[in-house]
C-alpha cells in the first residue's frame, strides 16, 4: 500500500488512527503490529511470512547472542544472524543478477530464477542487522519481548522505504511513550507536507521526464531536462517518502532520526552523503566503514575501505551495473575530495563548490536513472552533445516552459530558504498569530490539493519501492 | 497550543471526513466526463486475496468512485493551470475556449504501414476504381504550432503517403478548414463548416455537391466532446447542429452488422454520452447510404474513421450509394463478402491520428 493512495489516506490511516488512540497503552504495539502486517500484506501478500521468519530469526539470534555474550558462541550467532539475513536478502534480490553475470562471463546458460523482489527487503534486512549486531556490541539491550521486536521491524511507517530506523532509535519508545499534542500536530503537519512533496512535486518531474523520453524528440537540452527532472524528482520523492515515515512515527509517539538535510546545499560529495540518505550513509558507516578501519589506517586501506562501502551502497541500490557504476563513482568522487580535493574545492568561491557539487550529483543521478549501462551512456552521450542530437527541439523547449513553474518550485523547495521564510515570519508577535489560523488552513489545502491529483492520476509508485 | 490544536483537528478531521465519505458513499456506474464505466467494488476471494488482485482492484474502485470525484479532477486541473502554469492538463490544452490533445510524435513506420494497408485494400479490391485519398486535419494542425504545442511534422507525414500511395489522387483538405471549423470541446469538424471539404472532394471526384446555404440546421445545444471530460474544466456546453433536407430525409442507412436499416441521422443518439453518435448511429465497422432521389447510379466507397460520420451525408447528392467502410472495426481481408466491388468511386479518408496509430487499421 502506498501512502500517497487512496486506500492509505482515507480508509487505513483513519482505521489505525481510530484504535491506536483507543486501546490502552497495553495494546497500542499490537495493534500497530497488526496494522503493519495488514499493510504489508496488502502490497506483498506472499512475502509476509518471510518477513515474519525475518524477524523471528534476528529475534532467536538476538536472544542466543545475549544468551552466549562472553563466549566464542556469541560470535558464532552473530556470524550465523548476519550470514542468514544477507542470504535471504541475497537470494531474492542478487541472485538472477549473479547468475546473469555469470552467463555472460564465462557464457554458460544457468537459468534466471525470475524472482519477485520483496518489497522493502532492503530496509527490514538492514534494521534486523543492526539489531543483532548492536546487541552483540552491547549498545542495546535484547529485546525479549517477539511483539516489540516485530513491531519495530514491521512498523509500518518505515516498513518500505526506509529511512532505515535503527533499534537503537527507538528501544526505549517500544516499552513507553506517549503522543503528545506537539507530536500529533507535528506528525500531521510533516505527513502532510512529505505527501505534497511527493504527490504535487516528485511526480510531476517524473511526468515531465516520461513526457520528454516518450517524445521521440530528443536534444541536448531534452538529456539535461531529463537529468535535472529525475535529480529533483528522486530528491521530491524519498524525501517526501521520509518525511511522511518521519511524521507518521510522530504521531504513533516515535521519534526518527532526520534521513535528507537539504543535500543540495552541499559544497562536495563528503557533505552530501552526509545530509542524502543519512540512515543508510550512517548505516554503512558504522557496520561497515568502521569495522574495516574506516580512517584510521593508511591511505591505501582507507581508499579500498570507502571502494568497498561504496561498491555495497550500489549494490544496496539495486542489483544493475548502473547501480555498482553509481556506487563507484562516488567512492571515485569521495576519495579525490578526501586525499586531494578538498582544499582545492574550499578555496573556491561558494557559487562554484556548489556548481560542482550540483554537475557531479546530476551525473550520478543519470547512471543511476539509466536504462542499464547502455542507457546511461546514451543519455550522458546525450547531454554531453556527442549522441547527434540537436540542441533544442519543440518537444523539450514547450515542457520546458510548461514545466518552469515545477522546476523552480521544486529548486527553492529543495533549500531552507521556504522553512527560513516560514520560521521569520512565525518568530513575529504577529506572525505567530497569523500562522494559527494560516498553516491548518494551508495544510487542509494541501492534502486536498494532493487528494485531487491522486484522484485524477493513476498509480504512482515510490521510487525507492524497488530497493 | 492553539496552533497544535487546530492543525491536529482540522487534519485528524479531514481524514475522518474523507473516511466517512468514502464509506457512505454511493457507487456510481458511469462516468459521464470520462465516458466510461467505473470500477466497482472488487470481491474478495481466497484466490483474489492471495494473488493481490483484490488490492489492485481496490486500489482502482477507491479512485473511480471517490466522493467528490469530478469536483476534485478539476480542482487538480485548475491547479495545474493556475499554480503551476502548465500549458496542458493531461496532455489537453487549451486556445481561446477550444480544447485540444497533443499529439506530437509522428511514427514514420505507422504512416508507411498505413499507406502499405491502403495499397494492400486497392490491390486486393479496387481495380478498375478512381481511387483518392485525403488527410483529415486534425484540430491541432490550425491550433498547435500557431500557439507554440508540440505537433505532429504534418509535411512528413504527407510526404510519406505521397512517396507511398503512388497509385491514388491526393486531395488536399488543409486549406479548407480553419481552426473554428471544429467544436470546442470536442476533436471533430463541424458538419455545417464541412462545405469547402465537400466541394474540394466533389471537384476530385467529379461530382456536385449540394450548397451548403440550402440544408436546414437542426441544434442540440448541449453538447459536451471528449475533450470536454478529459479536460476536467467548467467550461460550456456547445452547439451540435445537423443539416438536413429533403434528399437527406429521404437516404436510408443500412447497417450490416446490425441488419438494422436507419435514417442519416439517429436522433435519440444525441442523449448518448457521446452526441456526435448522432452522425450515422456512430462507430460502425461497416454501412451503406442508398440515397433514391440521388442525380445519377454513380456508387462511392469512404475507407473512414469517425470524420467521415459527419461528412458523407454531404457527399450523396450524386451517388445511389455511399459505402462506409471502417477498417478500425473489420478485417479488409473479408470486406468481398458484404461489398461486391465493380468500380466504384473510392476515397480513404483518415485523420493522422489514425495513420499514426496504424496498427488499428485491420
Amino acid at each position: 500500500m502506498l501512502f500517497s493512495s487512496i486506500p492509505f489516506l482515507f480508509y487505513f490511516l483513519p482505521i489505525v488512527l481510530g484504535l491506536y488512540f483507543l486501546v490502552p497503552r497495553l495494546g497500542k504495539n499490537l495493534v500497530l503490529l497488526l496494522a503493519s502486517l495488514f499493510f504489508y500484506w496488502w502490497g506483498e501478500p506472499r512475502y509476509v511470512v518471510l518477513m515474519l521468519a525475518t524477524i523471528a530469526f534476528a529475534y532467536i539470534c538476538g536472544l542466543l547472542i545475549d544468551r552466549f555474550r562472553g563466549t566464542g558462541w556469541s560470535k558464532v550467532f552473530l556470524a550465523v544472524s548476519v550470514a542468514g539475513e544477507l542470504a535471504v536478502l541475497g537470494y531474492f534480490k542478487y541472485a538472477d543478477f549473479f547468475l546473469d553475470t555469470v552467463n555472460a562471463v564465462l557464457r554458460t546458460e544457468f537459468p534466471l530464477l525470475a524472482i519477485a523482489l520483496p518489497i522493502g527487503i532492503s530496509f527490514y534486512t538492514f534494521q534486523t542487522l543492526s539489531y543483532t549486531i548492536d546487541v552483540y556490541r552491547g549498545t542495546v539491550a535484547v529485546q525479549r519481548s517477539p511483539l516489540k521486536l516485530a513491531t519495530y521491524v514491521a512498523l509500518f511507517p518505515q516498513l518500505i522505504a526506509g529511512p532505515i530506523v535503527r533499534y537503537s532509535t527507538v528501544e526505549r519508545e517500544l516499552a513507553q511513550r506517549r503522543t503528545s499534542l506537539n507530536d500529533l500536530s507535528e506528525g500531521l503537519s510533516r505527513f502532510v507536507l512529505g505527501l505534497s512533496k511527493k504527490v504535487l512535486i516528485a511526480n510531476q518531474l517524473g511526468a515531465l521526464a516520461s513526457l520528454l523520453r516518450e517524445s521521440g524528440d530528443p536534444s541536448v537540452l531534452m538529456y539535461w531536462t531529463i537529468a535535472v527532472a529525475f535529480t529533483l524528482q528522486i530528491y521530491f520523492d524519498f524525501s517526501g517518502y521520509s518525511d511522511m515515515a518521519v511524521g507518521l512515527g510522530r504521531i504513533f509517539g516515535f521519534h526518527f532520526l532526520e534521513n535528507f538535510n537539504y543535500p543540495f546545499i552541499a559544497k562536495s560529495i563528503t557533505e552530501f552523503w552526509r545530509r542524502w540518505h543519512i540512515s543508510l550513509s550512517s548505516w554503512f558507516r558504522d557496520y561497515v566503514y568502521i569495522p574495516l578501519g574506516g580512517s584510521r589506517c593508511g591511505r591505501w586501506r582507507q581508499m579500498a575501505n570507502i571502494f568497498v562501502v561504496w561498491l555495497l551502497t550500489g549494490l544496496w541500490h539495486g542489483a544493475a551495473w548502473n547501480f555498482v557504476l553509481w556506487g563507484l563513482y562516488f567512492a571515485l568522487f569521495l576519495i579525490l575530495e578526501k586525499f586531494w580535493l578538498k582544499r582545492f574545492l574550499e578555496r573556491l568561491p561558494g557559487m562554484l563548490q556548489h556548481g560542482y557539487l550540483l554537475l557531479a550529483v546530476v551525473f550520478s543521478f543519470v547512471i543511476f536513472n539509466g536504462s542499464g549501462l547502455s542507457g546511461a551512456a546514451a543519455d550522458l552521450a546525450g547531454m554531453l552533445g556527442i549522441s547527434g542530437a540537436p540542441l533544442l527541439s519543440q518537444s523539450a523547449l514547450y515542457y520546458v516552459s510548461s514545466y518552469g513553474v515545477l522546476m523552480l518550485l521544486a529548486a527553492v523547495g529543495a533549500t531552507p530558504l521556504p522553512k527560513m521564510a516560514v520560521a521569520r515570519f512565525s518568530a513575529s508577535g504577529m506572525g505567530e498569530k497569523v500562522m494559527t489560523v494560516v498553516q491548518p488552513v494551508a495544510l487542509l489545502a494541501l492534502l486536498a490539493a494532493c487528494t485531487a491529483y491522486l484522484v485524477d492520476g493513476s498509480f504512482n509508485p515510490f521510487l525507492y519501492f524497488r530497493f | 497550543m492553539k496552533k497544535q490544536l487546530l492543525t491536529s483537528a482540522v487534519l485528524l478531521g479531514a481524514l475522518g471526513v474523507g473516511f466517512l465519505a468514502c464509506a457512505l458513499h454511493t457507487d456510481q456506474e458511469w462516468s459521464l466526463s470520462e465516458r466510461r464505466l467505473l470500477a466497482q467494488k472488487p470481491v474478495a476471494s481466497a484466490q483474489t486475496l492471495s494473488s493481490g488482485q483484490f488490492m489492485t482492484d481496490f486500489e482502482t474502485y477507491s479512485l473511480d468512485q471517490f466522493p467528490l470525484r469530478e469536483a476534485f479532477r478539476s480542482l487538480k486541473a485548475e491547479l495545474q493551470y493556475a499554480i503551476f502554469q502548465q500549458k496542458d492538463n493531461n496532455g489537453i490544452y487549451i486556445v481561446d475556449g477550444s480544447l485540444s490533445k497533443i499529439e506530437a510524435n509522428l511514427s514514420e513506420s505507422s504512416v508507411k504501414g498505413a499507406a502499405d494497408k491502403l495499397n494492400a485494400v486497392q490491390a486486393q479490391y479496387l481495380q478498375g476504381s478512381k481511387v483518392y485519398y485525403a488527410v483529415v486535419p486534425d484540430k491541432n494542425y490550425y491550433l498547435a504550432e500557431a500557439n507554440g504545442y508540440p505537433h505532429l511534422d504534418y509535411d512528413r507525414l504527407d510526404a510519406i503517403l505521397a512517396e507511398n500511395l503512388t497509385n491514388m489522387e491526393r486531395i488536399d483538405l488543409y486549406d479548407c478548414l480553419g481552426a473554428d471549423d471544429y467544436y470546442k470541446t470536442d476533436s471533430h469538424w463541424r458538419q455545417e463548416r464541412l462545405g469547402a471539404v465537400a466541394e474540394r472532394i466533389g471537384e476530385h471526384l467529379g461530382v456536385s455537391v449540394t450548397p451548403m446555404d440550402s440544408y436546414d440546421q437542426q441544434v442540440f445545444d448541449a453538447f459536451r466532446g471528449v475533450y470536454w471530460g478529459q479536460s476536467a474544466l467548467s467550461l460550456p456546453a456547445e452547439d451540435l447542429i445537423y443539416l438536413t433536407n429533403d434528399m437527406l430525409d429521404g437516404c436510408t442507412v443500412y447497417h450490416y452488422e446490425t441488419g438494422e436499416e436507419t435514417g442519416i441521422y439517429e436522433v435519440e443518439n444525441l442523449e448518448n454520452p457521446d452526441p456526435y453518435d448522432v452522425f450515422l448511429g456512430g462507430a460502425d465497422a461497416l454501412l451503406t447510404i442508398t440515397n433514391p432521389n440521388a442525380a445519377t447510379d454513380r456508387e462511392l466507397i469512404i475507407f473512414r474513421d469517425s470524420f467521415g460520420s459527419s461528412l458523407a451525408p454531404l457527399l450523396v447528392q450524386d451517388y445511389r450509394t455511399v459505402t462506409l467502410v471502417d477498417l478500425r472495426y473489420v478485417s479488409s481481408q473479408i470486406l468481398d463478402q458484404f461489398i461486391d466491388f465493380h468500380g466504384q468511386d473510392v476515397l480513404f479518408l483518415y485523420s493522422p491520428s489514425v495513420f499514426n496509430n496504424s496498427t488499428m487499421l485491420k
